[in-house]
């Protein structure tokens, strides 16, 4: 039995490992293009954007927008 | 059984690490310099919110859904105040967008997002505009 769920544990952390592995494949002297999609994550850009409405409207807000500092 | 439930325990508690890991993941947009042109976009603003505050109360100023304040009405008494608070605005939203390595085409998303946060934080009875284009009192 014990077996059974390491070797359970072990698919599934290999089948996590293989999801994160890049391959490339073809001439390696061929230049390769490649097109990005970025995707913005907008629940970090709202956190962002609320912190910032907060500092202008002057409620508390839950980050802080640093205002000191730059060249 | 015992393996079953064994291998179902395993499964869950990796879940749960998932998802408790799952805000460690998000990725955080920042400023991450404060330039001075944006410190002076920041301040302005702080010190043009209550002027503007005002104006939406009154009904003579809006938020669209792009992110920007809009004069709804007398043009000529908000305009100047509204352009200047759309200018502050977009130099925020470019700072964003250049100091994250998002591409150029990703301001229309922060404005957007920017929008969404204005809605939410309006006060009762201002004008909004919601992203279907339709002016709402909030």
């Amino acid at each position: 039995m014990r077996s059974k769920e390491r070797f359970f544990v072990l698919v599934l952390l290999s089948c996590m490992a293989a999801g994160c592995t890049v391959k490339a494949v073809g001439d390696p002297n061929r230049p390769i293009t490649i097109n990005a999609h970025i995707t913005v994550d907008v629940k970090g850009l709202e956190k962002t954007a609320s912190n910032i409405e907060d500092y202008v409207s002057g409620a508390p807000a839950e980050g802080t927008v640093k205002t000191q500092g730059g060249k | 059984m015992k393996t079953p439930q064994s291998i179902f325990k395993i499964v869950f508690v990796m879940l749960m690490a998932v998802v408790c890991h799952l805000n460690a993941w998000a990725v955080s947009y920042d400023i991450k310099e404060m330039t001075p042109e944006v410190k002076a976009a920041l301040d302005a603003r702080r010190g043009r919110y209550d002027q503007l505050a005002a104006f939406k109360s009154q009904g003579l100023v809006g938020e669209n859904n792009r992110g920007y304040a809009e004069a709804l009405n007398s043009p000529e008494v908000v305009g100047d105040a509204v352009d200047a608070e759309n200018s502050d605005r977009k130099l925020i939203y470019k700072t964003i967008v250049e100091q994250n390595g998002l591409p150029a085409d990703a301001l229309p998303t922060v404005e957007k997002v920017f929008a969404q946060v204005q809605r939410d934080k309006a006060a009762p009875g201002d004008s909004i505009q919601n992203e279907s284009g339709s002016w709402v009192k909030k």
